[in-house]
């Protein structure tokens, strides 16, 4: 949640938040001389709407980017950078490489592609965060970024209303779990390549915690109010839905995925049964509960009385 | 004229930490813990060189315990070479880092077999080995031979200078200085002129010997570097001088923040470094856009 309300602050303010860049820059306490080497960066943008490639509109966003530093004896100006910085470029070859990734899949070659197409020398594919292995990494920035534009694209359309208030929440996941997924509909035929990615014990944080964010967004989006034991169970359930859904649609292949949707119908109608008949269960138990409870009193009562 | 006469004799008391100014002059004129003059500082490393060339490699292997080579792996991998690519490797000149690159980049080419186009990028490749001594550079390309790749049109050896190269603006896709920029006399020089040839999206990555702060273990590198090296180069090289140039230069090259500072100056974004061995080495990186 943390980082959609950081992200929406960021669109629509564009000011900085508290996101710490990779330079890193020297205190010189051991010097004679009281130099000293600040570097502050605010962060940038986050680059939004991106390419859809079922309507193919791009807008693409600027991103502003401030890098300031004093130093002691080499006065420097405040440089207010013109040029694009390079979170923006990294995250337009991004945009780009998803172009290529059904050819080529979620592999580096479509992301060399993509930088390419941009016009930028395919070394930058090179600088994308890498833990251990080289090429997972590279794998990995491309498929977290698509899950985080997804995510936004999400977001947006849930603020936009679309009558999501009128519906009874069962609906309402059924819509956005449908909505979401759709957005995956391009990549179907690479998906599993790009679940395997997700899987890999290096990512695997990364990606639980992009799913325990969807998931929460769309029970926010949905109204949920819960705020105990009902939140994680509430959350695992629509876990499980989503992703059982999501492995239904690697093998459908109705046109539109229509199964799917009648797949994911019937779950989220079990999940909200399943829910009544807890509750209903709980109503029963209480119920008899109390009744043998009173009847119990009673008899207790009775025989202490002799 | 009068400040750098100023700071010419302070630097020679105060630490050369003092200052951004002082620094890089005091890089400009140490020869290891000696000072000289510019003009002579690389006159006398290309001496260093010269008698080192012959043995560079075996006295690599024996100062590193072979370590050397995971280095330059790593600094390889970092790179991440594609196939296409227009390299350019500065003070490279027995080619480790060179062949190690040519390696990667074909073995990407057998394994993206599928992509037609790839073939014809498979043909422009170039690494460009840039080395300001041809005695290094003869050893290169004898290397070269040996491994089987003197008809390789890949591998192009050059001499020149890497505070003023020849190749154009923006044409290399990446640059890698290893176990170079120590040696340079103008570090900034260096990297404007990296800054330079780098297209837009190239990356710049140096590996160099640098600081260690961990506490017992910095006593024992000290100890090793300035007992065990030189009386290792005189044993194996029969050269001392330039072995205690060698650990004295590491001592007095920038930490690895400054560095980094430095190469941010220079106008690379996204600079970052990696420590290694505690900080024995460092990959510095840098990205231009």
């Amino acid at each position: 949640m943390y980082r959609t309300v950081v992200n929406r602050i960021l669109l629509t303010k564009n000011t900085g938040g508290g996101r710490r860049c990779l330079l890193r820059f020297p205190d010189l306490r051991t010097a004679v001389s009281s130099s000293r080497f600040s570097t502050t960066t605010e962060p940038q943008t986050f680059p939004n709407r991106p390419l859809n490639p079922a309507d193919s509109s791009t807008s693409s966003s600027s991103t502003s980017f401030q890098t300031s530093s004093a130093a002691g004896d080499i006065p420097r100006q405040e440089r207010k950078n013109p040029r694009a910085e390079y979170q923006g470029e990294q995250a337009r070859v991004l945009q780009a490489s998803l172009r290529h990734v059904l050819r080529l899949g979620w592999s580096e070659e479509a992301m060399i592609a993509g930088a390419k197409e941009v016009g930028i020398s395919p070394s930058i594919v090179g600088s994308f965060p890498r833990k251990e292995a080289a090429l997972v990494e590279v794998l990995l920035g491309l498929n977290k970024f698509f899950m985080d534009d997804c995510l936004q694209r999400l977001i947006d359309r849930i603020d936009s209303g679309e009558e999501l208030q009128d519906l009874i929440p069962s609906q309402c996941i059924y819509k956005l779990v449908r909505f979401r997924l759709e957005m995956q509909a391009p990549y179907i035929s690479k998906w599993p390549q790009a679940l395997s990615i997700q899987a890999h014990p290096l990512n695997v944080s990364t990606s639980f915690k992009q799913r325990a964010m969807l998931v929460d967004e769309i029970w926010h989006a949905a109204g949920d109010e819960a705020s105990d034991l009902d939140w994680y169970v509430k959350r695992t359930v629509l876990g499980g839905i989503y992703s059982t859904t999501e492995i239904y649609m690697l093998t459908d292949s109705s046109p539109e995925f229509r199964d799917t949707w009648l797949f994911l119908d019937n779950r989220v109608k079990d999940a909200f049964d399943l829910k009544k008949t807890i509750q209903e269960a709980t109503y029963l138990a209480e119920a008899v509960g109390a009744g043998m409870g009173s009847s119990l009193q009673g008899f207790v009562g009775k025989v202490i009385q002799r | 004229m009068a400040l750098r006469l100023v700071t010419k004799t302070l630097s020679s008391r105060i630490s050369p930490k003092l200052c951004s100014a002082s620094l890089l002059h005091s890089h400009a004129t140490s020869f290891g813990f000696k000072e000289v003059r510019e003009e002579e500082k690389s006159q006398m490393v290309g001496k260093v060189f010269s008698n080192v060339a012959s043995n560079y490699d075996l006295m690599n292997d024996f100062m590193s315990g072979g370590l050397h080579r995971l280095w330059k792996d790593r600094l390889v991998s970092k790179l991440s070479p594609f196939p296409g690519m227009k390299h350019l490797d500065v003070a490279g000149g027995t080619g480790d880092v060179a062949f190690r690159i040519l390696e990667s980049v074909n073995s990407i080419k057998r394994r993206a077999l599928q992509d037609p186009l790839n073939d014809d990028l498979q043909e422009e490749t170039r690494i460009y080995v840039c080395d300001i001594n041809p005695n290094m550079l003869d050893v290169g390309k004898n290397r070269a031979l040996e491994k089987g790749l003197g008809e390789d049109k890949s591998l192009v050896w050059v001499q020149g200078d890497a505070e003023a190269l020849s190749f154009e603006d923006n044409s290399m896709d990446g640059y890698t200085i290893a176990f170079g920029i120590r040696n340079v006399t103008h570090i900034e020089k260096v990297l404007s002129e990296a800054y330079r040839v780098l297209k837009r999206g190239g990356r710049f990555l140096c590996l160099e010997l640098s600081h260690v702060d961990i506490p017992v273990f910095k006593e024992l590198y000290d100890f090793y570097s300035f007992s065990v090296i030189p009386r290792l180069g005189e044993i194996v090289a029969g050269d001392r001088e330039s072995y205690q140039y060698l650990v004295e230069s590491i001592r007095r090259f920038p930490p690895q923040e400054k560095f980094a500072s430095m190469i941010a100056d220079a106008g690379f974004q996204k600079v970052e470094y990696e420590n290694l061995v505690g900080g024995v080495v460092a990959i510095h990186s840098g990205l231009k856009i």
